[in-house]
């Protein structure tokens, strides 16, 4: 079923206060955003005006709730990445590769921060053609430390693959 | 007879000597998300070989590859899908897909609504079906990493379309069928006569909701992977004859069908379906039907 007018709102809180993680607002219509099953989609009003209520999937996965905690879709961090003003941390080849495959990031394979250098800050990381890989939580003050362990990974776009070899292992 | 002699000769009956075959892998490059890159070009810096499709607007062979085409960044970016060639035509053949109202009616695992939301640069909306639940997430997945917009998806047997109370411009059917050989080397051993006659008769059910729900100058792709000609040009024969269809022309990869079929004679309009024998790639059948 479609979210109550209340219980979008509490949607969009949910998704504004992840985006707000990477030091930007963006304001998503609530009208547009619709829940089924604990996952959250923007429609446009195309598809809005025809959908009905028992759809699989519609418009853009903007990500789901599971026990309280807003878990984003690759496709919101892609909007968030469009906005200037988001944290960004660009890596080179090596670390970008590491990083689709799950692992977090070294200092030394940062090439540029855009945004908050913050400890416990959200950031998007991307590679040098400037394409969003995933994000993470930066675990030390980027400007305070020369070398290690400096973003931990949370999602990244090898997400796909991962989903797709557990759904053929079900 | 052996299953395999027996499907042997009615392709030889049908003008075509059985010979073994192993369809090249292939991807098409999915427009919408390039991002004004020449993915091809982004593919062979990283020692993937390619080899343009020459009937295929987007298509390209696989030469060679020291890894798998899956799981490149620019596979995980929605770059390109991995298609096989064969089934990257039957998208192509609509006219003007752009804001369109589209039904995907067979759509899991999705390899064909993305092309199609590529067709048409995310405007208009596609309505993507499948009966089974468990294929959904993969189509749900495939959608997602290529930055699919304007498609709903619903768990709906395509044969009961009706219930969506919407009348669409444009029909895919992909339609599920018994396969081949070449896309399955175990093809001969698990297929039976009663399997292909079993999914003919489903297809023809599929057939004629998609009539019910197609606008009124509306068009139809119907599309099979397989070369039995019972879920092929006997089905569209039977669509002409019975739900008031007519095959369009289309230009395309593949033969003219042929209008006699062991030595039933069918409607001359089936030449304009297009037969695909198993070489360059799988085997497959298209056609374009409209309204008569």
């Amino acid at each position: 079923m479609f979210a109550s007018l209340r219980g979008r709102e509490k949607t969009v809180k949910f998704i504004s206060d992840f985006v707000e993680r990477f030091g930007i607002k963006i304001e998503f219509d609530e009208e547009n955003v619709v829940e089924k099953e604990n996952r959250y989609f923007l429609l446009n009003d195309r598809l809005k005006g025809l959908i009905a209520d028992d759809f699989f999937y519609a418009g853009v996965y903007l990500g789901m709730v599971k026990s309280d905690v807003f878990l984003p879709s690759v496709n919101l961090l892609k909007i968030i990445a469009k906005n200037e003003k988001a944290n960004k941390v660009f890596v080179d080849e090596r670390s970008a590769w590491l990083f689709i495959c799950g692992r977090d990031l070294f200092k030394r394979g940062i090439t540029k921060i855009e945004g908050s250098r913050k400890k416990g800050d959200y950031t998007l990381i991307l590679n040098r053609y400037g394409e969003c890989l995933g994000f993470g939580i930066i675990l030390k003050d980027l400007d305070a430390v020369e070398k290690g362990v400096v973003v931990k990974n949370v999602l990244d776009i090898g997400d796909f693959l991962r989903r797709e070899r557990k759904r053929l292992e079900e | 007879m052996l299953q395999k002699e027996f499907f042997i000769k009615r392709y030889e009956a049908l003008g075509w000597k059985y010979r073994d075959v192993k369809p090249r892998q292939a991807i098409r490059v999915n427009m919408i998300n390039a991002g004004g890159w020449d993915v091809a070009e982004r593919l062979r810096a990283l020692g993937i070989e390619l080899e343009k499709i020459p009937f295929l607007e987007n298509g390209y062979w696989i030469k060679k590859a020291k890894f798998s085409v899956g799981a490149t960044t620019e596979y995980l970016l929605g770059m390109y899908s991995i298609q096989e060639a064969a089934a990257q035509i039957p998208a192509t053949l609509f006219t003007d897909l752009r804001g369109n109202v589209v039904l995907d009616a067979c759509a899991a695992p999705g390899g064909k609504t993305v092309q199609l939301a590529d067709l048409m640069d995310n405007t208009g909306v596609i309505v993507a079906l499948d009966v089974k639940k468990n294929r959904l997430n993969a189509l749900a997945n495939q959608l997602e990493r290529c930055s699919v917009k304007n498609t709903v998806v619903y768990c709906l047997d395509a044969r009961k379309a009706s219930k969506l109370k919407m009348k669409f411009d444009k029909i895919l059917l992909d339609v599920p069928c018994s396969g081949n050989f070449a896309a399955d080397k175990e093809w001969f051993r698990r297929r039976t006569f009663e399997d292909v006659q079993r999914n003919a008769k489903l297809q023809r059910e599929i057939l004629a909701e998609a009539v019910n729900v197609l606008a009124e100058d509306g068009e139809i792709v119907y599309s099979t992977c397989s070369l039995e000609p019972e879920e092929d040009e006997l089905n569209i024969d039977w669509a002409v004859k019975t739900l008031g269809l007519k095959v369009e022309k289309i230009s395309c990869y593949g033969e003219k069908s042929p209008t006699k079929i062991f030595d039933k004679r069918l409607e001359s309009q089936i030449e304009n379906c297009r037969r695909i024998w198993p070489g360059k790639t799988q085997g497959f059948f298209v056609c374009k039907l409209k309204r008569a």
